[in-house]
C-alpha cells in the first residue's frame, strides 16, 4: 500500500494541490480562510464559554483553548473520514475509465485535510503563547513532541479512511452510519471535558477504553497542557494507530479489485 | 515481418457479479459475518460479459473490435487497459497503455484547463517534468488557445473533449485503447485526431479500437475481432470481419436468421460459391504468375434461391491482413437483375501489376445491404514473381529516364 502510494507520489501531490486550489477558487481571501476559519471558531468559543456558560477544566488553561486543542485534531479526523466515505464514488469516472490506482484517492483526502490542519495549528500555538504571555499558564515546551503525536493520529485516520473508503463503495449506508458514529465518538472522547470530570466511575471506564481517547490525549497533552504523557499512554496510542493502519490497509487491499467494477 | 507482440489475450473471460436489489451484497451483516464480501470475488454465478477470447496485437498493428451493443467490446478494452481484471485467462500487455475510453474523465470543473491537463497527464503515467515539457504541444493541438487558463467549467463540451484527447495522445502510448471517441469535435478536429492516430501507428503503437463506424474501422484497422454476446465470432482481416458483421446486421434487419458458418466462410446459402480460381490469359487456373501478366479471378456459383438483389465482390490482401485491392459489382456500377441457375463471374485484370509476394483472395456474393449469401475468406491464394524484389504491393510498369546523371542502363 505504502509502496504503491510512494510510486505515485507525484500524482498524489498534484491531486492534493488541485484540491486546495479548487477549494478556495473564486474567494477573495483564498488560503487565508484556512487560518481564518479556526480563528473565528476560537473567538466564538471564547465568547460563549467565558460569558455565556462559564466552563472550567481542572487545569490552569482557559477552557476555550482547552476545547480548541481537542477539537482541531478531531475535526481533521472526522472531516477526512466523512470525505473518505464518498471519495471513491465521487471519482468513479476516473476509476472506471482511466487506469488509476484507487488508493490514491483516500490518501489525497487525508493529506489535504492534514494540510488544512497544519494551516490551523499556528492559530492554536499563537493563542497558547498569548495566554502564556499573560501569565495565565506556562508555555507548553512539550510541543516539540507534537510531530510524534500528530504522526500517530494521521496513521490512525489514514487506516480508518482506507477502510471507510473501500467499504463505502459497497455499502452506501456507511456514510450515514458514519455521521452518527462520529457524533457518538465525539462525546465519548474527552474533547469537551477531561477524564476526571466524569462523575460516574463506570462511564469513566468506558471513555478510557475508547480507542480514540489516548490519541487525542497525547495530542492535547503535548500541544497545550505541557505534560509528557506516560509511556503507557504513548504505547496505547501507538498500538491503536498501528492496528488501525494495518486493518484499514488490509480491508482496502482485499476490496481493491472490486472497486472499479462497483463504483 | 512479424513485429513483437504488444497485447496478448489468452482464453480471457470476464464475469460480472449480478446486482441484488440492494446492491451486490445482500446485507452488511452477511457480508461481514459470513464473509460474502471475500467470497464474491470467486463467485461462479453472474453475467458472463466475455468468454474465451484469444487475441494478439503486434506493435504497429491496429485491431478493431466490432459487434452489437452489449457484446463485451468495452469490457475487452477495459481488460486490456488494466481497469478490470479477467475472471479467467490471461491478459498480457507490453509497454505503456493509454485508454481513451472517456475523454476528460476526472477533469475538475473549478480549476484551469492547464492544471487539469497536468493532473490528467500524470494520471496517464507521465511525470510532472514530462507533462510540463509537452504542455505547449497539448495546448496547441487542442486549439483551446487563451481559454487554457480558465476554469474547465466554462468550457463547451467540444473544448472539454478536445483537451482530453490532446492530453491522452501526447502521452505517446505503446498501446492505445480507443472506445468510440473519434466522433468528437468538429470536422477539422476529427481529421486531426485521425492524423494523430496514423502517426501513432507509424511510430509502432499497437491500437485497439471499438467503433460502430465500420467505414472508419476498414480505414484504420488491419485486423478485426467480431464479438457477439461476449463470444468471438471471427478474428481476421478487418475487411472480412466488417463484412461478416454487416451481413449479420443485414440479416437481423430482414428478420432472417444470422448466417451460419465458421470463421472463414459464412452466408445464408441462397447462393453458393463453388470455386474461386485465379486464371491466366488462356483461362487455365494458376497459382504463380509474373508481375504485369494478364489474369482473372473466376468465381463459379450455384443458385438455390433465385435473387434479384445481389453483388459479387472480390478482395485481395496480404497475409498480414493489409488490403491490396477490393471491388464489387455495385461499386463498379453494375446493376443486378436476376441471378438463377449456375454460372461464372470473372473479374479480369489486363495487367495484374502486383509486387512480388504472396496474396490471398476473398470472394463473396451478398445483397446490396450486406447480407451474405456466401462469403469465403482466403478462398484461394497465389504468388507473384518478378525479376526484382520490389517492396510494397503495387508494381506498375516503370522506367528511369536520366536527364543529367551519367548512368549506364541495366544490362539484359
Amino acid at each position: 500500500m505504502l509502496a504503491s502510494l510512494y510510486r505515485q507520489r507525484g500524482l498524489v501531490v498534484a491531486l492534493v494541490a488541485r484540491d486546495l486550489k479548487a477549494r478556495y477558487r473564486g474567494t477573495f481571501l483564498g488560503y487565508l480562510w484556512s487560518l481564518l476559519n479556526p480563528l473565528l471558531l476560537l473567538a466564538v468559543y471564547t465568547l460563549v464559554f467565558t460569558f455565556v456558560i462559564p466552563a472550567r477544566v481542572p487545569t490552569t488553561v482557559p477552557y476555550p483553548l482547552f476545547l480548541f486543542a481537542g477539537l482541531l485534531p478531531w475535526l481533521f479526523g472526522s472531516g477526512a473520514l466523512l470525505d473518505a466515505a464518498v471519495v471513491l464514488t465521487d471519482n468513479g469516472p476516473l476509476l472506471r475509465k482511466v487506469v488509476c490506482a484507487p488508493e490514491v484517492f483516500p490518501a489525497v483526502t487525508v493529506l489535504s485535510h492534514l494540510v488544512h490542519h497544519l494551516l490551523a495549528l499556528p492559530v492554536l500555538l499563537i493563542a497558547t503563547a498569548v495566554v502564556a504571555g499573560l501569565g495565565v499558564a506556562r508555555f507548553p515546551w512539550t510541543v516539540v513532541l507534537l510531530p510524534a503525536a500528530l504522526a500517530l493520529w494521521v496513521c490512525a485516520v489514514a487506516g480508518l479512511s482506507l477502510a471507510v473508503a473501500a467499504l463505502a463503495v459497497h455499502f452506501r449506508d456507511l456514510k450515514d452510519l458514519l455521521h452518527n458514529l462520529l457524533n457518538l465518538f465525539f462525546f465519548a472522547t474527552p474533547i469537551i471535558y477531561t477524564l476526571d470530570m466524569i462523575p460516574v466511575r463506570a462511564l469513566r471506564r468506558v471513555v478510557q477504553v475508547n480507542p480514540v481517547t489516548p490519541l487525542i490525549q497525547v495530542y492535547r497533552d503535548v500541544v497545550l497542557l505541557g505534560r509528557v504523557p506516560s509511556l503507557l499512554t504513548w504505547a496505547w496510542a501507538a498500538a491503536v494507530a498501528l492496528v488501525s493502519w494495518v486493518v484499514g490497509a488490509w480491508i482496502f487491499s482485499r476490496l481493491r479489485e472490486t472497486i472499479a467494477e462497483t463504483v | 515481418m512479424s513485429a513483437p507482440t504488444a497485447v496478448r489475450l489468452a482464453g480471457v473471460s470476464k464475469r460480472y457479479p449480478l446486482l441484488t436489489r440492494r446492491g451486490r451484497l445482500h446485507s452488511l451483516k452477511g457480508a461481514l459475518l459470513r464473509g460474502e464480501l471475500w467470497r464474491l470475488q470467486q463467485e461462479r454465478e453472474g453475467f458472463l460479459a466475455l468468454s474465451g477470447v484469444d487475441l494478439e496485437v503486434r506493435q504497429g498493428e491496429t485491431v478493431a473490435v466490432v459487434g452489437p451493443n452489449g457484446s463485451g467490446k468495452s469490457t475487452l478494452l477495459k481488460l486490456v487497459a488494466g481497469i478490470l481484471r479477467p475472471t479467467l485467462g490471461r491478459v498480457e500487455v507490453n509497454g505503456r497503455v493509454t485508454a481513451l475510453i472517456e475523454l476528460g474523465a476526472g477533469f475538475h470543473p473549478e480549476i484551469s484547463g492547464r492544471d487539469n491537463a497536468i493532473v490528467n497527464g500524470m494520471m496517464l503515467g507521465l511525470s510532472r517534468t514530462e507533462i510540463m515539457r509537452r504542455l505547449p504541444e497539448i495546448v496547441e493541438f487542442s486549439g483551446i488557445g487563451e481559454f487554457i487558463d480558465q476554469p474547465v467549467k466554462t468550457y463547451s463540451s467540444g473544448m472539454y473533449v478536445r483537451l482530453g484527447f490532446s492530453v491522452a495522445v501526447t502521452v505517446e502510448p505503446d498501446v492505445l485503447v480507443v472506445d468510440e471517441i473519434l466522433a468528437v469535435g468538429d470536422e477539422v478536429f476529427a481529421h486531426r485526431c485521425l492524423d494523430r492516430i496514423a502517426r501513432l501507428q507509424r511510430r509502432g503503437a499497437a491500437i485497439l479500437l471499438v467503433s460502430h463506424d465500420l467505414g472508419l474501422v476498414e480505414q484504420l484497422a488491419h485486423h478485426g475481432l467480431y464479438l457477439r454476446q461476449g463470444k468471438p465470432v471471427l478474428v481476421g482481416p478487418a475487411a472480412a470481419v466488417v463484412s461478416r458483421y454487416r451481413s449479420d446486421v443485414a440479416s437481423e434487419e430482414t428478420g432472417a436468421q444470422v448466417a451460419g458458418g465458421n470463421a472463414r466462410r459464412w452466408g445464408n446459402g441462397a447462393v453458393s460459391l463453388d470455386g474461386v480460381d485465379l486464371v491466366d490469359a488462356a483461362g487455365r487456373p494458376v497459382r504463380l504468375l509474373s508481375s504485369g501478366e494478364a489474369a482473372a479471378i473466376r468465381i463459379a456459383y450455384t443458385v438455390r434461391q433465385p435473387q434479384e438483389d445481389f453483388v459479387f465482390g472480390v478482395a485481395i490482401h496480404r497475409e498480414d491482413g493489409s488490403n491490396v485491392f477490393g471491388t464489387n459489382t455495385e461499386l463498379d456500377g453494375w446493376r443486378p437483375e436476376r441471378l438463377a441457375g449456375s454460372g461464372e463471374m470473372s473479374l479480369e485484370f489486363p495487367r495484374l501489376e502486383l509486387a512480388p509476394g504472396q496474396y490471398l483472395v476473398d470472394a463473396a456474393v451478398h445483397s446490396r445491404a450486406g447480407l451474405a449469401y456466401d462469403y469465403a475468406c482466403e478462398v484461394t491464394s497465389f504468388t507473384v514473381s518478378a525479376p526484382v524484389g520490389w517492396p510494397g504491393c503495387y508494381a506498375p510498369r516503370h522506367q528511369w529516364q536520366p536527364r543529367g546523371p551519367a548512368m549506364s542502363p541495366p544490362t539484359g
